[in-house]
């Protein structure tokens, strides 16, 4: 097995300080750390989301794997200041809505949107529009997940982007929605700019959004 | 204008002919035979699926996004998405459910007159026609909640009461559904309807504001904290019911949160609070409901379970009733399962969900991580029956959070599971559920000798109170003062507890 090989496999496994362990041996190899994202943590975190989507992973084996890719990234972000590929794919405020604070879905959306390259500013559970709105302005962010697990929260998705709109900030963010009850027809219906049905779907749109 | 065109309807495998004109929406016609919603009708799941044999029934975005491709060539609808268009045949797939009703003997001071004892639950209703002078049954009645077609679970429930402002027709709604049981009872068992001196009534704490009438926006979002839970008295003109107007009418006081009367009155059955020695109630539901204590005090939390116990969300998950497997056995490393109604298995309720992965697990067909081992997608529990590796996450998902929510309770009393002596299971699915099982799966991690199956302990509470006299002097009162409600949600642990209990248990750990 390679290194690289040995690294993605750690993740996958969970195996948070043998990651970490491979991590510091590969720097010490000369390993660019900019390198270490593409071939290492983002394929990996794709195959702890594919296994989760076909049900073979479930929540246990994300979080580990998900604390086993934070071990690594933990030593390789301040290595990556001045280098051109430090700049993140993009900058994500993620929460669970007002009213709501189940926020495990939301913890697994944003390890793995950290895992594939995204900022996170992690607003936490129980988050105001205004809060949120905020934390746009403050962090320049181009992208707001919301989530929420509950029918009677659920409506509060709609206040965030109306909270946007009349910031000013609508056209800046691309917001995406999720969760137990969230459905494709009820982010059209508040003019949400997509729905991820789960983890992966939610990496794959955050991509396609700021692709966009 | 002319009458609109009827069209016929025959409903299988029941039998049922229904004639309805053309646009009835289906959700009417098949709510009125005990088909639910469990998503109020929204088209957000796929609990009220129906195919069609003959005719022809529309297809729009929400059947489309919750059913496949091949589903619909095959013909299975949302019910709650089409109306009537033409003749039609369906199949349906939901029965009756079966409903417990209580027959425990108790301990009583005779009163004179007549007295009722209702179980108002979210799916289903009980009632009693009690003589106080006997402790005799009278009449029962029991029917699905009225209030079920708009929301199955009390959350969308919530949601319908706010949205437009449907409380009042909500509160009429099961104001009248009850008053029809109580007439009912009174017809057939040929008592005086004037000598009903007594009405008491137990339910959740949503329950009980959909039948007050209280304002139940302070129940959609967290805290999950009303102001308005205390007891509620009426008389028969409040809630126009032709009853003697003396009889005093009581929805007996909530615990808390969604903690409400109906486990109260659990307490009250089981005496949990006159103990020396930690006992719990359980009971397993949507809601899973848990008190622990003992004479020196009681803490109780409500948990979202998830409807996994319930057969919800089960790829071939449904109710316990004819056709559903509800025990599953393992003699000679094979698998024998009973299934209910002496019929052909076409489904798995709870309680066979259950014994079915805890068979998986001895059989080591599935891991203790609850994972199929050997990369199994699928496992025939009796053909046509499987089990997904899907329905193994969502039954961890229920039984994680039971697990959880008992742990934490037993850590604010500063005791273990050890110290626990007693555990009491109350409801229908509390009483169908092989104990060995549940502890195989780490649902209850208590001897098995040390769980017992309780029944109805919400309605016989209902009776206790009955004869515990007016108002604020019963011993219901006390019993409340004595129980305090931990919101589950606002414990900074219970996440992590809720993921370290998702795995199974290992073998050894529940045979020792």
């Amino acid at each position: 097995m390679t290194l690289f090989e040995e690294m993605r496999q750690a993740i996958i496994d969970g195996k948070a300080p043998v990651a970490k362990e491979l991590t510091e041996k590969a720097l010490i190899k000369g390993i660019k750390p900019a390198d270490i994202f593409p071939k290492v943590i983002v394929p990996a975190m794709d195959e702890v989301g594919h296994r989760m989507r076909n049900c073979e992973f479930f929540i246990p084996e994300v979080l580990i794997a998900a604390r086993a890719a934070r071990a690594c990234t933990d030593i390789l972000r301040p290595l990556l200041v001045d280098d051109a590929a430090a700049r993140s794919v993009g900058t994500v405020v993620c929460c669970t809505v007002k009213g709501d604070l189940h926020d495990i879905g939301k913890n697994i959306v944003s390890m793995m949107l950290e895992s594939a390259g995204f900022r996170i500013v992690d607003l936490g559970a129980d988050v105001s529009p205004d809060n949120i709105v905020a934390a746009v302005r403050e962090h320049n962010a181009n992208l707001v997940a919301l989530s929420a697990l509950l029918t009677t929260t659920m409506v509060n998705m709609k206040a965030v982007i109306e909270g946007l709109a009349a910031a000013g900030l609508r056209e800046q963010v691309k917001v995406m929605v999720g969760g137990a009850p969230v459905t494709e027809s009820w982010a059209q219906s508040i003019g949400a700019d997509g729905y991820g049905k789960d983890a992966p779907a939610a990496v794959d749109l955050a991509r396609s959004l700021v692709a966009a | 204008m002319e009458p609109a065109k009827k069209h016929r309807i025959v409903l299988q495998p029941i039998q049922v002919e229904l004639t309805a004109p053309e646009g009835t929406p289906l959700r009417d016609l098949l709510f009125e035979q005990g088909v639910e919603f469990p998503c109020g009708g929204r088209g957000r799941c796929r609990g009220c699926r129906v195919r069609v044999h003959e005719g022809k029934v529309e297809v729009n975005d929400a059947q489309r996004e919750r059913l496949s491709a091949e589903e619909l060539k095959n013909g299975w609808r949302l019910a709650c998405q089409c109306s009537l268009a033409g003749d039609l045949v369906v199949e349906l797939r939901q029965w009756d459910a079966a409903i417990l009703a209580d027959d425990s003997p108790f301990v009583f001071e005779p009163r004179p007159g007549l007295g009722v004892a209702v179980d108002l639950g979210t799916t289903t209703l009980v009632a009693q026609l009690l003589d106080l002078t006997t402790g005799r049954v009278l009449a029962v009645r029991t029917a699905l909640n009225a209030q079920a077609r708009y929301g199955a679970d009390v959350m969308s429930r919530i949601e319908y009461a706010i949205a437009g402002d449907h409380l009042p027709a909500l509160a009429d709604l099961i104001r009248r559904q009850i008053w029809s049981l109580i007439e009912q009872m009174v017809f057939s068992s040929k008592a005086r309807r004037g000598e009903i001196r007594d009405v008491v009534l137990v339910g959740n704490t949503v329950m009980h504001h959909l039948f007050c009438g209280l304002d139940v926006e302070p129940l959609s979002h967290y805290p999950f904290e009303s102001p308005h839970t205390g007891l509620q008295q009426f008389r028969a003109g409040d809630l126009g019911w032709d009853l003697n107007p003396e009889a005093a009418i009581r929805f007996l006081p909530c615990l808390g949160g969604f903690v409400g009367s109906d486990v109260l009155a659990g307490v009250l059955t089981t005496r949990l609070s006159e103990s020396e020695e930690i006992g719990a109630l359980v009971d397993l539901g949507t809601n899973g409901e848990i008190v622990v204590g003992n004479s020196a005090g009681l803490v109780c939390a409500s948990t979202a379970a998830g409807p996994a116990f319930e057969g919800a969300r089960i790829s071939m998950g449904m109710r316990a009733a004819t056709g559903a497997i509800s025990q599953v056995a393992v003699e000679n490393q094979r698998l024998v399962c009973h299934v209910l109604g002496n019929a052909a298995p076409q489904g798995l309720c709870g309680s066979g969900l259950v014994d079915a992965v805890a068979a998986g697990l001895d059989l080591e067909v599935i891991e203790t991580s609850g994972r199929f081992s050997n990369g199994r997608k699928e496992w025939t529990i009796a053909l046509p029956v499987e089990l997904t590796q899907s329905d193994i996450r969502e039954l961890q998902l229920a039984k994680g959070a039971i697990a959880a929510g008992f742990r934490i309770l037993l850590e604010r009393l500063g005791a273990g599971v050890g110290d626990v002596k007693k555990l009491y299971l109350a409801g229908a699915f509390g009483n169908y559920i092989s104990r060995a099982s549940a502890r195989r799966i780490g649902l209850i991690d208590l001897p098995i000798d040390q769980v017992a199956p309780a029944g109805n302990t919400a309605l016989l509470g209902a009776k206790l109170a009955l004869f515990s006299g007016d108002g604020e002097d019963g011993s219901y009162v006390q019993l409340r003062r004595k129980i305090e409600h931990v919101a589950l949600k606002s414990d900074a642990k219970f996440q992590q507890v809720f993921v370290d209990g998702l795995a199974f248990p290992q073998p050894s750990h529940v045979q020792g």
